[in-house]
């Protein structure tokens, strides 16, 4: 059965080697912890989907449902904000993670450069397979959980250095001013 | 030809297949039937199999000791029941207890010429009509196991294979079916799939559940009050149950008038009025709320339109379909206008 329905809707399409799909899993943070057999679990849940050059895979501001890995290609996260690309991100990497765990709106634009074959990693998969298999996705959660707590120290340490940077040069502004004052008078 | 072509064209091919089946399973509305019948039995039973999946067993394995587990219950079930459905069987081809049903028939008729003469019904003769509904009822049966009888069969054995390979291959399906949607509908449509299971697979799943507590409760008591087929109209009254409004009513009527004809005495059937009322109220009051039944919040209006309606295009199926059909159409169009609005289709 499941052949007729791989044949049937998939018309015999070749997926690439499962070795390479679960290598890709391994070499991303939130997967590296898991075991074969984990990763398999989760292979199964994946959405494989292809997009063609400068295809818009989601925009800013809409509802985000889950994560995507890159397979192959190259894609392009922009900001409305910057109004130019934030990064570029290539094979294995992974983006749009925060909506995973929240559900919430996209903070950037994430646009195809190349073709590419991409993974997505939805919110209502993740829940299913917590309620079949609450190890493998405690597991998942904890380690989405650890990354967001890193880029959140790695955020909060920029915004410290850049306070502490705008501190001493409003500081020696300061001094300059009083310097400069007192000369002309 | 590019992987995104070659993606596009299995598209397509997917898609005129689709197209294919449900335009044969139009012409071949029996098919149709239990297709359906299968993908409601393996979607309200998914979660007993995922329940058996946590135990660390594969998806396959899970469905054959369901499978296993069922045949068990149905096996035992039907080694204490089998005398007694034989004997109630018997106690239907007898008819019922001839002298009381004619004396109660006699009352009835006299009630109606006496009472209802105005409306043209004074020399109705009850006892004529009645015998001319049984007879026609008794051909109808027989025509239905002649011609129907292989059909049952095929279904027996059909809809069970069907539900073992939905159950077990349901979610490879639903992933293969959702994997045509386009790149910029995809997660929109992920989306909507995800809420519209959450809400009407609680729903679908307590009013099944509902079902068989009611029917049980209803051969139980109606055991225990000594009317006769209890087994019979206990299965037929926790059916008709699914149907609201109109269900419990149906349910009641065939116990009435059997302990009514077969005793000819009205103080038994006050009693079955009054058990049945009780039952209900049981129902509403404790499993309901026990089941969290989250309904889907129709106007009784529109449940009663969809009944109808479902009655006319699919008979009995159609109408215990009406309800949980109706509150899918109804959640798809809030979800999708929800859902909708957050994203930017137009752009």
């Amino acid at each position: 059965m499941s052949f007729v329905v791989k044949n049937l809707f998939q018309g015999g399409k070749r997926e690439p080697a499962e070795q390479n799909v679960r290598e890709t899993l391994k070499s991303i943070p939130i997967f590296t912890e898991l075991s074969r057999r984990e990763l398999a679990a989760v292979e199964r849940i994946l959405h494989l989907r292809e997009f063609k050059a400068n295809e818009i895979i989601f925009r800013q501001e809409e509802p985000g449902l889950g994560m995507y890995i890159i397979e192959s290609g190259r894609v392009r996260i922009v900001s409305d904000e910057m109004g130019s690309s934030v990064s570029e991100l290539g094979d294995g990497e992974f983006f749009g993670e925060l909506p995973l765990l929240d559900g919430g709106a996209r903070s950037a634009t994430a646009i195809a450069k190349t073709q590419c074959r991409i993974y997505g990693f939805f919110q209502p998969d993740l829940y299913a397979l917590i309620e079949r298999n609450p190890r493998l996705g405690v597991k998942i959660v904890l380690s989405l959980a650890s990354i967001i707590g890193m880029r959140l120290r790695a955020a909060n340490e920029r915004m410290e250095s850049y306070l502490a940077r705008a501190k001493e040069n409003g500081a020696g502004r300061a001094k300059t001013r009083t310097r400069k004052r007192m000369t002309e008078r | 030809m590019t992987s995104t072509r070659t993606a596009t064209l299995n598209r397509w091919i997917a898609i005129t297949v689709i197209a294919g089946l449900v335009i044969l399973s139009l012409l071949v509305p029996e098919v149709l039937r239990m297709v359906l019948i299968a993908v409601l039995l393996a979607y309200i039973l998914d979660p007993i199999v995922t329940a058996i999946e946590l135990r660390g067993l594969s998806r396959t394995v899970s469905t054959i000791v369901f499978f296993g587990f069922v045949a068990c219950i149905l096996w035992v079930v039907f080694a204490f029941l089998a005398p007694v459905i034989v004997e109630q069987i018997q106690t239907l081809q007898q008819g019922a207890n001839d002298v009381r049903t004619a004396e109660v028939i006699l009352r009835l008729q006299m009630f109606i010429r006496a009472k209802l003469g105005f409306l043209g019904l004074g020399d109705f003769d009850l006892a004529k009509s009645i015998r001319v509904f049984g007879e026609n009822l008794r051909n109808r049966i027989l025509d239905f196991v002649v011609n129907e009888g292989l059909s049952v069969v095929i279904h027996c054995v059909t809809i069970p294979f069907m539900v073992f390979f939905f159950l077990k291959e349901g979610r490879d399906m639903k992933k293969a079916l959702i994997s045509l949607v386009p790149n910029r509908y995809f997660e929109f449509s992920l989306d909507l799939l995800y809420k519209m299971d959450m809400q009407l697979g609680n729903y679908l799943r307590s009013q099944f559940t509902d079902a068989i507590a009611f029917g049980v409760l209803t051969t139980i008591a109606l055991w225990i009050i000594d009317v006769k087929y209890f087994i019979f109209i206990g299965a037929f009254a926790g059916l008709a149950n699914l149907i609201p409004y109109v269900g419990p009513i149906a349910g009641a009527l065939p116990a009435v008038a059997v302990s009514l004809f077969d005793t000819g005495d009205a103080g038994k059937a006050v009693t079955v009025v009054v058990t049945f009322i009780a039952l209900k109220l049981i129902d509403d009051v404790i499993i309901q709320p026990m089941l969290v039944a989250k309904g889907v919040n129709l106007h009784p209006l529109l449940v009663l339109v969809a009944i109808i309606a479902g009655g006319e295009l699919f008979g009995m199926l159609g109408m215990l379909l009406a309800v949980p059909a109706t509150g899918f159409i109804k959640v798809v169009l809030q979800e999708s206008m929800v859902t909708l609005r957050k994203y930017r289709f137009a752009d």
